[in-house]
This record gives C-alpha cells, structure tokens and sequence, in this order.
C-alpha cells in the first residue's frame, strides 16, 4: 500500500512539473506582452520596459521558471531593493499585479467557491443519479424505469448554460421564488451559503445524474446477467442480499472511477455555470486572467487543477481496492 | 482616448465649455438623432456661487441606504495616479476630490468648477503658462487631517514613477515637454524629489504651476485624478490601488479585488466645502463578476434586493426589447457618449482620396450598428469629433445614406480599380460581426474586401505600427475632456506619426493641417471651439483621411429605488454624485 502510494504520489509530482513547463512555454511564447496589456493609453517602449522588470518576465523563461518553482517552497521578493518591493510569502505561486495581491490569496478566494459549488452538486448527481440507475436496473422494463430514463435522457442531452438560464429565468426573474446565486461562506452563514448556491447545485446535479442514472443501470444490469450473482439467486440468498452485497459493490466500481475523474475535472473550474450564475470561482477567474494575459494566475490555476486530477485519480484507485477485493495495490 | 481590448477603457469628459470667465457653448444635438434630444451647454465659472458648497439639493431627494452598482469587471485600477477609465473615475470621485471637477444636473448644462480648489485656476500672467490654484478652507482627509497643496503636489509627483504609469499624462508632459514625460523626472521614489519641477507650493493652500509653453486646456487638465491629493505618509504605493486615502465624501469600507467593493461614508468630509457631490446615500456597493446579461435581467424584473441597484454595463442586445416595456422604460438611462468609431483608412496604402470618397458611401452604418445593438450603440456618425465636444456642429459633407450607397459609388470611382482591401478588427465577438457586417455592406459597392481579425489584447499595437499591412481597420476615440483638442491633435497630427504606438491610424500627415493645429492650440479656449469644428469640417471636405462610422452611445437600467439617475455628460455614463435612494 505505501509503496503505491510512494509511487503515485512521484508520477503525480512529475506530472504536475511537466504540465507547469508547458504552461509557461505556451504563455512564452503569447504574441503579446501582459506588460502591453497592462500598460496605459500613452505607454511608449520605456514604460513597457519598466513593467516588463517588474512583472520580472524580461528575463529568460528558464529562470522565470526557477524563481516560480523556487517561490513554492520559500517564497518571493519582486523588485527588491527598491520603493516598490513585494513580498510573497511561501507557497507564492506568484504575485498578480493587476490584482496588486499574490496569487495565493486570489485562490484561497475562489476555492472555497467552486468547492462550494462541486460539493452539493456532487452529492445531488451521486446521490439521485446512482439510486434512480440502480432503482431501474432493478425495475428494469416497469414504468418507473420507462421514466426515469426518459428524464435522464432529457437531462443528459442538455446544456448548463441553456438549463441554468431556463431555471434562473423561471425562479429568479420571473418569479422571484429564489434570490440570485451568491455566495456566503458557509462559516458565516450556513443558511445564506446553501440558499445562495441552490440553483447551481440543481442545474449541475440534474445534468449530472442524468448520466449518472443511464451508467449505473447499465452497469447494474450488467452485473445482475453475470453468473456470480444468478449463483447467490439460486443458493437462496436474500434479494436484498444479492443486490447489496454481490451486484451493487461490483457496479459501482467504474462509477467510483468517473464520478473521481468528474468531481476532480470540476473542482478544476466549473467555468459555465460559475459564469451563468455570477460565482467567482476558480475557472472564472482562470478564463478572466486568460483574457488578461494575467500569467501569474494562469499558470497557478491550471497547476491546481492538475492537482485536483492527480488527486481524485489516486483517492479513486485507492478506493477501488477498498470496494473491490479484487483489486490489490501493489 | 481610445477603447482597448473592446472593453471602454477611459477617463473623460465630454460635452461644451469654453474658458477664461464665464463665456458659453451651446450645442445642439445634432448627431443625427441620438436617443435623447437634450441640448448641451457647458461653460468654465468662475462665479462665487457657482463655487461654493454646498451642492444644490436634489429636489425629492433623501439621504440614507445604499446604492449597488453590478458590474462585469472589477476596476483596472482606483489610485488617482493610475485611473484613466470613466467608470473609475466617476467611482475615484466619490473616494477623493482634485483641484476641479463638474457640476451638472442631467439638463445638459455643464460647469467646470474649483473642486478642491476655490475656482478652475487663475491663469497668472494671461498667457496660460502659469496657472494658481488656491484650496479651499476646512479640507480634511478621513482622519481628519487637513489636506494641503503640497500633497495635491506629492499626488502628481508619483503620476511619473513607472509603477504607477498608467493614468493620464497631460500635466506631466506639460512640465516636461519634448520627449517622454518621465524621462528626467521618475517620481519620489528610490530616491527622488518629492516635488517634480515647475510646481510650487508657497503655502499649504496655494500651488502653482508653471509650463513653458501655454496651455490654456489647464482647467480640464485639473479636473483629471492627475491632481487628487495623496498625502505622502498615506502612500502605500502599489497597494494604494485597494485602498486610497479618502478626500472625498465616502471611504473603503472593504475591497475584495474581483467581488466587491464597499465605500462607507467619510465623516471628515464637509459638504459645505464642496459644490459638486451631494452624497445622499450613506453607501455604495460595487458587486463584480456578473454578465451583462444577468445584470440586464435582474434590473429589468426589479426585485426587492435590486431595486437600489444600477450599472455603467450596457443593455445588450438581447434584453433591449424588454426595455421599452412599461414598468421598465422609466428606468432607462440613454444617450450619446463622447466617443466616436471610425473606418480608418490607412492613407499611406490607399492615397487616392476618391477611393476614399467611394469607401465613405460604400459604407453601410446602419448595418455596422445592428451587428452591436442598433441604434441604441450609437447613431450615424459624418463628422470626425463626437456631438458632446465643446463648439460642435453638425455637418454631413457627403451626405451618404445609413445603408450606404452604391450607385455613388460607382459613380466616384468611374474607371479606377481599386485592389482588394484587408480590414483588420479586433477577434471579439462583437468585432467581429460588425467587420462582417461592413465587409457585406462593402462589397455590395463592389470592393472586394478581406477580414483580418487581430488578437483584442494586441489590436491596437498592430494597427498603431507604422508600416502595417491593412487598408482599413476599425477604430474608436474619445476625448480626455470636451474640446477637440484632446481629438483632431493625437488622431491628425501628422508629425506625431513614429513607428509603433501612433494614434494617428489614418497615417495622415498634411502640413497645412498640422500649422493649423498649432495656430488653434495657442488660442484662448473661447476661440478654439469654433476653430477646432471649422478645422474637422475642413479636414472632412478636403482630405477626408479616414471614415467617421458611428457615435457612440450607452443605455443602461437601474433600479426602482434609484432616484435622479441621468447620464453624465462629462463620463458619459450614470452619474453619482447625485443619486439617492427612495426611502
């Protein structure tokens, strides 16, 4: 186990420096200089010059790239010795000059929003979705089932942006049933955080499960044909027993693996509906600073959600082996 | 000024005015229908009543609750030193003050007055080289310290460092002609003088400055955020963009870059010391982050929670057609900005002025307006400077249809080929489809025209290098204040063309026009509004450099609750130094 874990965890590290390469190879290589960008309406060459030393992205990429690397572990000083020195404290995954604040602080902000948001959703779509699958799966050919897989059908071939907006034109600013998605941090107030995010746990959650419902009855019904689980039937097992004990841990398998990958690739940034619904969140902020050339942010936003996909893979494959005794790290 | 990235992105001021006493420009709205038929008048007062505080109270109005503005983005930036956008400025007016600033009260009628200071600025020796300011009596800041011309000095001093660039030049250049304006002089940083030269403050309530060549735009130049005060301890540098140290009536409560910004009321702030802000509201949240449309959306069905709310966003096109509705047409604000767009016309590709004459009819503006929201985007446009500019006179030289007109075009252009034309435009969405829209309308005409779409962030940077490879582009201007000298200047001066970074996109460069540009910017500015419209007309009949396509304008929504909300004709956006909040 621990040397599975030891070996994850130094494929993940090297995934995560390979990616961070790239990304800053890539905005290397912009046709324009976020120096422009941020320059004013009268910056001649001098001007541009003086922001590119401060934003420190006169010097060679490969040196960029070591004083951000260093930066994580024992932190950053821009422009030292002069008035306008910043500090950056360890882990700086760089200071935003746009922002006049470091990078760190922007994501200790917009985390807790797209966590917020993946949160609920994830256990509405786990939660509806999985049971209503394996409800199906056993009620296979009633019209419950008939049903279910009719709205998941609807669900699964909608959009967030065409659902978000229907949901916010019928209960927001037609109707005023639910006040504008807003986000309050849940310490504050709990009630305030869940009312805020309503509309985008409902909107995500109902997407979601709508697959979900179509791929755990798939798997379930799957499971159920296998000749393990017609053996229980026949030894007299207990329905109850057979569905819950044989099939069900066997069919949840592969949902387990998506449902890792999923929540991993939306904590990531759920830029649509953070974006339908007014939530700063992480990918928000990530395509904001795209369009701003701001790289600092860029580069740190893309490294968090690669760490939220080496992440979630390896609670996955750990937690295969817990629900699957087939399965043995090593 | 011009728009960057697609984005406005500007400070500015618009509308008449003429200088020295009290003389009056009238101008009527004669921009081929722009949504609201005021007439725009603007002067420069130098009457004690004028200048004195109290505001004039709003009829009806309350003091108390708070206004909400939603916004898409978050501020670029809120120090004095580095604001240069309307929407900042009008939300950097109501943290801190500057020598001057505008009266208005939604008629149309404009005063440029002392803000801080007790009036617009006494030219010294009447030849607008030296010009004085004296502050008023009982300034403080949040402390309750009093504010003093030194650190009006200390304001502009940092304007030059580097750091802190990206605000207006005007002064600087002013105290440094020839070359970069801070090429000697980088500001009290590292090292430097705390005051740059030609500014003097004898005594904490008077300062001086003094040019070397005149500048009789000084008064407009003043009311910029160029001369807030900052005092020197306050000055946090970088970091002063989160939180400047408040002159005016409200401070930062709290600021959340990106989320929201609160502004509480200033307590050491006398409205008896001040004839421009009436400050009903006891706060205003500025929330960040939302859609254009999701903010038209909520103003449009006018919930409880949002009955207090306004925006500087415009209407977009989607949700227009819901504004005329009643319940909701009230609560529109509508009219023309100062800034114009045009179809520039590269000159030193295409020399020949007929197939400039043929572009002008062959252009179809009806079509470029529909393709960004129709007339409520901007009207008609056939005059260089915009119809909020000091002196204006409408004037349609050619007299084109909206639609454009092909038969004339053929007809100017008789025998002669014209070789096909690259249009550059900016790669964003409405851009885009406005560059269609004229490359359709073009072609119609016959020209065989190409689009090149141009990266937003890089837009400007390609079509501002000298040699480029485009024939025509799309380009917006407005005025830094409401005279022309702030547009014919940077856009037609032919000896500003330098190979990168030019404002002059036409590339026109016609010695008679660049004499006449010197002969009007020494006259006084009484004189100049006329000289400036007479040498637009000129430059339209003789030359025609490149095509003026639209004036633009805003429509926004704001809230129930929201009372005397009017556009203002200096930012050409809501104002807010005189809304309040119906109790």
């Amino acid at each position: 186990m621990i040397r599975f874990l030891t070996r994850r965890i130094l494929v993940g590290v090297m995934t995560l420096i390979v990616i961070s390469v790239i990304v800053f190879g890539l905005f290397f290589a912009v046709p324009s200089s976020p120096a422009k960008v941020m320059c004013g309406k009268n910056c001649d060459a001098a001007s541009i010059a003086a922001v590119e030393r401060r934003l420190e992205i006169d010097q060679p990429i490969v040196e960029q790239y070591t004083k951000f690397m260093k930066g994580i572990f024992v932190g950053r000083t821009y422009a030292p010795g002069s008035d306008f020195e910043v500090r950056c404290d360890a882990p700086c995954l760089g200071f935003s000059f746009r922002n006049s604040e470091p990078v760190t602080d922007i994501l200790k902000r917009t985390i807790p929003v797209t966590l917020s948001i993946v949160a609920g959703a994830a256990v509405l779509w786990l939660l509806i979705g999985v049971s209503l699958g394996m409800i199906s799966a056993l009620r296979k050919g009633t019209l419950f089932d008939k049903i279910a897989i009719g709205v998941s059908l609807v669900g699964a071939s909608m959009q967030v942006f065409f659902f978000g907006l229907i949901l916010l034109f019928l209960l927001v600013y037609t109707t005023g049933l639910l006040p504008f998605p807003s986000y309050t941090p849940i310490t504050e107030d709990p009630v305030a955080w869940a009312t805020g995010l309503i509309l985008p746990w409902v909107t995500l959650g109902f997407l979601n499960s709508a697959i979900y419902a179509r791929l755990s009855r798939a798997q379930m019904l799957e499971t159920l044909s296998e000749d393990y689980v017609r053996t229980a039937r026949a030894k007299g097992l207990p329905l109850r027993r057979v569905y819950t004990k044989h099939a069900l841990r066997a069919a949840i398998t592969p949902i387990v693996t998506i449902a890792g990958l999923d929540i991993g690739a939306s904590l990531g940034g759920t830029f649509i509906t953070e974006t339908i619904f007014g939530l700063r969140g992480l990918g928000k902020e990530t395509v904001e600073a795209v369009g701003f050339l701001n790289l600092p942010i860029v580069v740190a936003t893309v490294l968090l959600a690669a760490v939220f996909i080496v992440v979630a893979n390896l609670i996955v494959d750990v937690l295969y082996a817990v629900i699957d005794p087939r399965v043995r790290l090593s | 000024m011009r728009f960057k990235g697609g984005a406005l992105v500007v400070g500015a001021l618009a509308v008449a005015l003429t200088a020295a006493g009290c003389s009056e420009t009238t101008n009527d709205d004669g921009g081929g229908g722009t949504t609201e038929n005021k007439t725009q008048t603007g002067s420069i007062s130098y009457e004690a009543a004028d200048n004195a505080g109290p505001a004039k109270p709003v009829d009806g109005a309350q003091k108390g609750g708070t206004i909400t503005i939603m916004q898409v983005a978050d501020f670029e930036h809120l120090d004095p030193a580095r604001n240069y956008v309307n929407v900042q400025q009008l939300t950097g007016g109501l943290i801190y003050r500057s020598l001057n600033g505008y009266i208005e009260d939604g008629s149309g009628k404009m005063l440029l007055v002392g803000d801080l200071a007790t009036n617009p600025g006494t030219d010294v020796n009447k030849d607008c080289k030296v010009w004085e300011f004296k502050l008023r009596d009982g300034l403080k800041y949040e402390d309750g310290s009093p504010i003093t011309s030194k650190d009006v000095a200390y304001g502009i001093a940092r304007t030059f460092a580097d750091e802190l660039n990206e605000g207006p030049h005007y002064i600087q250049s002013w105290l440094y002609p020839g070359g970069a304006y801070n090429a000697t002089y980088k500001g009290p940083y590292n090292g430097g003088a705390a005051t740059p030269e030609g500014i003097e403050t004898p005594d904490d309530k008077t300062i001086r400055f003094n040019f070397k060549d005149p500048h009789c735009d000084m008064p407009y130049a003043a009311a910029l955020p160029t001369t807030s005060p900052v005092p020197q301890a306050k000055d946090t540098k970088g970091q002063y963009d989160l939180r400047p140290f408040s002159s005016g009536p409200y401070k930062v409560k709290t600021y959340t870059r990106d989320n929201v910004l609160e502004l509480e009321r200033n307590t050491n702030w006398d409205p008896n010391t001040d004839p421009i802000r009436n400050a009903y509201p006891d706060g205003f949240k500025f929330t960040f982050g939302l859609e254009a449309q999701q903010i038209a959306e909520r103003l449009v069905a006018d919930a409880p929670a949002d009955q207090a709310s306004m925006t500087w966003t415009d209407t977009p096109p989607a949700v227009l057609p819901r504004t005329t509705q009643p319940g909701v047409a009230e609560r529109v604000a509508k009219g023309p900005t100062q800034y114009v767009w045009y179809l520039g016309v590269n000159n030193q590709r295409i020399k020949d002025i007929n197939i400039r004459k043929a572009l002008y009819y062959g252009l179809d503006r009806d079509a470029a307006l529909k393709a960004i929201g129709g007339t409520s985007a901007g009207t008609p446009a056939s005059t260089l400077m915009s119809p909020t500019t000091a002196g204006f006179q409408a004037f349609d030289v050619y007299n084109a249809p909206a639609t454009g007109d092909p038969a004339k075009v053929k007809e100017i252009l008789g025998s002669t080929t014209v070789p096909p034309l690259v249009l550059a435009h900016s790669n964003t969405p409405l851009r885009t489809a406005q560059a269609e829209a004229i490359r359709a309308g073009l072609a119609k005409s016959g020209f065989q025209v190409t689009l090149k779409p141009i990266e937003a962030t890089s837009y400007y940077d390609e079509v501002g290098r000298k040699n480029n490879p485009y024939d025509l582009y799309l380009h917006g201007w407005g005025s830094d204040w409401p005279t022309g000298s702030t547009i014919i200047p940077p856009l037609y001066d032919g000896r500003e063309i330098v190979e990168e970074g030019n404002n002059n996109l036409a590339y026109f460069n016609e010695p008679s026009i660049n004499a006449e540009i010197d002969r009007i910017k020494g006259l006084p500015a009484a004189e100049a509004d006329a000289a400036w419209t007479a040498l637009d007309k000129r430059i339209m009949t003789e030359f025609l450099p490149e095509i003026p396509a639209y004036y633009d304008a805003t429509h926004v929504l704001y809230g129930s609750k929201v009372g005397n909300a009017f556009l203002s004709d200096a930012f050409g956006a809501l104002q807010v130094n005189k809304v309040y909040v119906k109790q």
